[in-house]
């Protein structure tokens, strides 16, 4: 909502019509002789050379998956082939008209795209840049295995070729020499050094990662544009409209300035195979006719869409370029809908039930390795028998290739027994890196002129003075710790930008940004649209691209819309490149109270459920500010979790103050809030306030003596002061804001009674949120841990407490009840 | 048919032993030769094997408890076969042989208490924490007063019940068998299958276990039996004589070379490895029998009679894993040099496997105990009641003297320290002792030619 534009009533409620521009169909028309004036015989012959892999290595996978065995080599490949003969015009056509600055995210069917990519990078590349990206790719592991089994290789090209191929026929049989060791697989593989970037096994998942990717170049002012292919089943997919939403916003020209002005440099193409699995998208599924429609609906520039014919390489290759200039112009985004067709079944277990085989003969004799061929031959580039010396080639280098790839002597999987820790290692890269890059940063004002920082400086870094509360609005509270240890990073780190719903002007919508719009340029702090999706997904592709990022989810129940994005996209990525790439991404999650059912749950748990993703939920602002230092230190994603119950809470238990230079609490140090003897009380969450109200009661009224213990992290988590705690006082009880049933207390206390078993005085007792909706906030004490439920819990199942009248029910019959009715 | 195992009777003068370790739990499978349980007498250990093939049905015993010889200890036969018509009847045997000692301890502050134990097996429910702080402070959680949820006991209970000074563990608690028996689960953790089935006798709540502060800073461990029959023994034996030490030393050559020459020729003799110490032990066993040293070969009994012995039963001292034991060479004056040096050999190797004859180990007139092989000089042996002397052999060191001709000559020199009750032998003739054996050693060759 910038004040600088107008909301003009008069503007808004005038009558007319929206028009449209006619988009281009299968519009291409070029003949051969046009275009041997672009392209050398030999770059003809390359495209079908290329095709001819494709379609020779798609055969090959159908061949093993259907019949055991390729050219008399037998193999049993039980992974996924999602394959996409009849595709392979497409593909090459594409990677034709880009280069290795264009990054490229594909789905689960891009065994094509990425050879078609491979190959054309290796017939282009100089041969110096293509030995140094060969020997430097993951510590030349490849290169010397291809150096050492491949016997009589000529060049570097064809060192180049089976140096590709293999890695990638490695990792889709699960070797350790594939690009991604073998933990990407199929429907993941990817080389980032020729512009191929993470596939996904989630319909339309490159969708909104490939803007982030699109929003890394434009803000760090990088070559190339990034494509996003998907499916036309994955146009129905939530977060693909998100994408588009998130890449067409009207701010990338009417509100970021100088050189950031201008649209996004995205291609979302759509490679239209006509089905999503075997839901058939025009007719049946959607209702668009065409893909290319869609453009219209997303912007006035109806996104440049176009229908292309993908049977014809040619075609394909003429449109992308154009596009291509497009974006580099920026005046994107861009969508191509890319006429195709997949001859197999979306996976071996697909009968094709859904289609007649008279269809499939149909397409097949348009074949473009027939008429794509026959256009050459006719032209007088090649004699017939020449392609099928290609054909006859092609084979023989895949069968070595596969020979080579299934041989577990050349080719091992990864050896969990001899190494049982080798993806636990991947899971995190652990690293610290103060800055993504080393460049200036682009900022308005110098830091100390930043409004708030002035206001800051003037509060009391302690909340309590002479023995008395300080003021609220002279106390340093929860939100200026985040807002410090954020504004230090944009001050450090060039690659940072943050966004989410209401971000800049507004502040975000707990004024944690506040005074952050006067120093920080629009391309760094920018307001999303209401796409949690998309909001997520750009930040892994942001993020995986190389730069740091700060994503805001304004609820915490609104963690379901971005699903995916968090636990496949987010918490995934790092391990499935084996490590080659990082994810220096920070979530901050605000958990509500007072909103209801669906603006008020604490979902800790259902992150830190998720493996491959870092969760914290601080609560003091010294802890605020260190953790978040900590984060955006660091290169894993994490999730920050904040209260709404805490943005106005003063430091109570960092008697120094919280300083006012950058300092780090490392994630997954828990923190001993009071020190007691007679019973621990650990928490997550805003419910230590509650468990200090408890403590004191627990003293004063029957003289036992609390230690509370603040988790602070959830993964990693450091059970050593708990354990510690638990030995010597033999009781804990576990409280936070989250519904008890599942939550991650359950797993500590589980883990608690495991390793201080002998210690223990009573079982663990969770004191959790009901199992319920959460009700209006007048009757919210009845759903949240309040204190007297922790004196309760310990009354009825710890240590019954004299003098003490439970107002709560925790006896075994309730307990029982509650799981038998599910509530 | 099922099969009860007895404690065995090992030696006549045994009536009961302490059974020191369970090596099966019930449930177990045995097989014959399993080691089923090793049990302990004042001055042995021994295990005991199974005689047959089955499962372990029950046990009549815990660890530590006082077993009568002869009665039933558990049972081996089929799974399911009822076992119970073994137990040992209306047996309160630990409660019966202990009970002076609560007497002994009766000045300790609380009133001495007889609290039944649940005729069940007790299931009171009770957190880890407070069963292993119950084990600490040596209270039986049966006891207590459970004031956790569900009626459970938890660790405020234990320290309540310290304080009232109830269920406070004694060797006649341990009877009924609940305490502080390490359990059959991972880490030692009491698990159900580990738990005692049966709970058979009454125990006797008194006050004779000290309560021990938990520490952090060192270890507590209880001593084994054979160690306490030591330290009662030595403390009785300076408590209540009047041991006094003679050192004195003689010219070991004689003895030296002998041992050498046998040495060279033992194998071709088919003799033993005879040491120094076989040669002052036969040294010893001829002294004693002259009649001047009537008083050394001798018990004091009762502070009135001395019992002279025919003979020459020597009690050799031996260091063993489990502590000090004294095995007794009968009739030693009788025996040869060579039949003494196997002899030794043999009971020190008995006593050492813990596996001796519990009669081996008494009767002895007089006791030799050497230290000399580790380099001790001189020492004040204590004596073995009722005996009324001991002599210590010491280190060889090399010595000088005026020859006759007025020469100063090196040689080697070995010592002796007795110690006698000054009750009944006063010094001149301990001294006499010692010159009487220094003569016979330094003339060994004579001595065996006697």
């Amino acid at each position: 909502m910038p004040k600088s534009q107008f909301v003009d009533p008069n503007e808004l409620l005038k009558p007319g019509y929206i028009t449209f521009k006619d988009i281009p169909v299968n519009q291409y028309a070029k003949t051969i002789e046009e275009e041997q004036a672009i392209y050398s015989n030999e770059e003809l012959m390359n495209i079908y050379r290329d095709m001819v892999m494709i379609r020779e290595y798609e055969t090959m996978i159908n061949l093993i998956k259907t019949t055991g065995e390729y050219l008399g080599v037998a193999y049993n490949h039980p992974g996924p082939a999602h394959l996409s003969m009849g595709q392979e015009a497409s593909a090459v056509g594409q990677a034709y008209a880009l280069e290795i600055d264009d990054f490229t995210f594909g789905s689960h069917r891009s065994h094509g795209e990425v050879l078609a990519r491979g190959l054309v990078a290796i017939h282009r590349l100089p041969e110096e840049k293509l030995e140094e990206i060969m020997k430097s790719y993951d510590g030349g592991r490849i290169y010397s295995v291809i150096e050492k089994e491949f016997k009589d290789i000529k060049s570097v090209r064809e060192f180049a070729a089976y140096f590709f191929v293999y890695g990638a026929m490695a990792e889709m049989f699960a070797r350790r020499n594939g690009f991604q060791k073998g933990l990407g697989g199929s429907m993941h593989a990817f080389f980032p050094p020729f512009g191929i970037m993470p596939n996904n096994a989630i319909v339309g998942g490159s969708g909104d990662i490939a803007v982030g990717a699109a929003l890394y170049k434009k803000v760090n002012k990088k070559s190339g544009i990034v494509v996003a292919n998907i499916g036309d089943g994955a146009l129905g997919c939530g977060p693909v409209w998100e994408a588009l939403c998130f890449a067409s916003m009207d701010q990338y020209t009417q509100l970021w300035e100088g050189e950031f002005k201008g649209g996004l440099p995205f291609l979302l193409n759509v490679f239209n195979n006509q089905y999503g699995m075997g839901g058939q998208t025009r007719g049946e599924t959607m209702g668009y006719d065409f893909p290319a429609r869609i453009g219209a609906g997303v912007n006035p520039e109806q996104m440049h869409a176009e229908r292309i014919d993908g049977y014809n390489p040619l075609a394909v290759i003429d449109a992308t370029k154009r596009k291509k200039a497009l974006l580099l112009e920026k005046k994107g985004p861009v969508l191509l809908d890319v006429v195709t067709y997949r001859y197999a079944g979306h996976s071996p277990s697909d009968s094709s039930s859904y289609r007649e085989k008279s269809e499939i003969e149909a397409w097949q004799e348009v074949d473009p390795l027939i008429t794509y061929r026959a256009k050459l031959v006719l032209a007088g580039i090649a004699k017939d028998s020449e392609f099928d010396t290609i054909i006859e080639e092609t084979q023989e280098f895949l069968k070595k290739v596969l020979i080579k790839s299934i041989d577990d002597t050349v080719s091992p999987r990864m050896d969990l027994v001899s190494n049982p820790d080798e993806i636990g290692d991947l899971m995190f890269s652990n690293q610290k890196i103060a800055k993504m890059e080393d460049r200036e940063v682009d900022v308005l004002l110098p830091k100390e002129e930043s409004p708030r920082s002035i206001q800051i400086a003037r509060k009391e870094r302690f909340g309590i003075k002479d023995g008395k509360p300080v003021s609220k609005q002279r106390a340093y509270n929860f939100r200026d710790g985040v807002f410090e240890a954020i504004i230090d990073k944009f001050y450090e780190d060039p690659t940072l930008i943050t966004y989410g719903e209401d971000v800049r002007d507004w502040g975000g919508a707990f004024a944690v940004y506040r005074g952050l719009t006067e120093v920080i340029p629009y391309h760094r702090l920018f307001n999303a649209p209401i796409s949690e999706g998309a909001i997520v997904g750009s930040a892994v592709g942001y993020g995986l691209c190389g730069g740091r990022v700060i994503a805001e989810i304004m609820y915490c129940d609104f963690i379901g819309r971005a699903g995916d994005e968090l636990f496949n996209q987010l918490a995934k990525w790092q391990a499935m490149s084996a490590g080659t790439l990082k994810m220096p991404v920070v979530i901050r999650v605000s958990v509500g109270s007072k909103y209801g059912a669906q603006h008020s749950q604490d979902w800790t748990s259902l992150c830190a459920h998720i493996p491959g993703l870092k969760v914290c939920f601080p609560v003091t602002p010294y802890d605020a500010k260190g953790m978040m230092a900590s984060a955006l230190e660091g290169t894993d994603p994490v999730i920050f979790f904040e209260s709404q119950r805490l943005y106005d809470q003063s430091e109570l238990f960092h008697t120094e103050g919280v300083p006012a230079e950058h300092y780090e609490i490392p994630l997954g140090e828990p923190d001993v809030k009071r020190v007691g003897k007679d019973i621990t009380i650990l928490t997550i969450g805003s419910t230590l306030y509650r468990a200090i109200e408890a403590a004191d009661t627990l003293k004063e009224k029957y003289g036992i003596e609390a230690e509370i213990i603040d988790a602070r992290s959830i993964v990693p988590f450091n059970y050593d002061k708990v354990l510690e705690s638990v030995k010597k006082t033999g009781r804990i009880v576990l409280a936070s804001d989250a519904c008890e049933r599942g939550s991650s207390l359950k797993d500590m206390a589980q883990t608690i009674t495991e390793l201080a078993f002998d210690y223990l005085d009573a079982p663990p007792v969770v004191v959790g949120a009901r199992n319920w909706i959460t009700p209006a906030h007048e009757i919210e004490d009845f759903f949240f841990p309040q204190p007297e439920w922790i004196i309760d819990a310990i009354d009825q199942k710890i240590m019954p407490i004299k003098g003490h009248n439970s107002t709560t029910n925790f006896t075994a019959n309730e307990q029982l009840r509650r799981n038998r009715e599910g509530v | 048919m099922a099969t009860p195992v007895i404690m065995p009777r090992q030696g006549q003068s045994v009536e009961s032993c302490i059974l020191a370790k369970w090596h099966k739990k019930v449930g177990d499978k045995v097989a014959v030769g399993d080691v089923l349980f090793s049990y302990e007498t004042d001055k042995a250990g021994f295990e005991e094997e199974a005689k047959v093939d089955g499962t372990l049905l029950g046990i009549f015993f815990e660890e530590g408890d006082d077993v009568p010889c002869l009665l039933n200890v558990c049972v081996i036969g089929a799974e399911g076969e009822s076992f119970k018509e073994f137990a040992p009847e209306g047996d309160a045997p630990a409660a019966a042989s202990e009970a002076p000692a609560a007497a002994e301890t009766a000045e300790v502050t609380v009133a001495e208490t007889v609290v039944a134990a649940p005729a069940e097996p007790n299931n009171a429910a009770i957190s880890p924490r407070a069963r292993n702080t119950a084990d600490k402070l040596g209270v039986d959680y049966r006891f207590a007063t459970p004031t956790g949820p569900d009626g459970r006991i938890i660790e405020r209970d234990i320290f309540s019940a310290r304080e009232a000074g109830i269920g406070l563990i004694t060797p006649a608690a341990k009877a009924a068998g609940l305490e502080g028996t390490p359990g059959a689960g991972i880490g030692g953790r009491m698990t159900t299958s580990g738990a005692p089935v049966e709970a058979p006798v009454a125990a006797s709540a008194a006050t004779a276990a000290p309560v021990v502060a938990p520490a952090t800073e060192y270890v507590e461990e209880k001593i084994p039996n054979i160690r306490k029959i030591i330290a009662k023994a030595m403390h009785t034996s300076l408590s209540t004589m009047a041991q006094l030490t003679y050192n004195s030393s003689f010219d070991a050559t004689a003895i030296m070379a002998y041992r050498k020459s046998i040495k060279e020729s033992m194998e071709r003799l088919g003799l033993e490895n005879i040491t120094l110490n076989d040669i002052v032990l036969y040294a010893v066993s001829r002294t004693l029998m002259m009649p001047a040293h009537r008083d050394l070969n001798a018990n004091f009994i009762n502070g009135d009679t001395m019992r002279y012995f025919t003979n020459v039963n020597l009690g050799v001292a031996v260091d063993t894993p489990r502590g000090l034991m004294v095995p007794t060479i009968f009739n030693a004056n009788l025996k040869s040099l060579n039949e003494i040096s196997g002899e030794v050999k043999e009971l020190a190797n008995l006593c050492k496997s813990g596996s001796i004859n519990p009669d081996l180990l008494r009767d002895g007139s007089f006791t030799v105990s050497n230290l000399g092989n580790l380099g001790i000089e001189s020492f004040t042996p204590v004596i073995n009641p009722p005996q009324t002397a001991i002599l210590g052999v010491d280190t060889i060191a090399p010595k000088v003297r005026q020859s006759k001709s007025g020469e100063i000559e090196v040689y080697q020199s070995m010592g002796l320290s007795l110690t006698c009750d000054h009750r009944v032998i006063d010094g001149s003739p301990a001294a006499r002792f010692l010159q009487d054996l220094s003569k016979n050693l330094e003339n060994f060759d004579v001595l065996l030619a006697k």
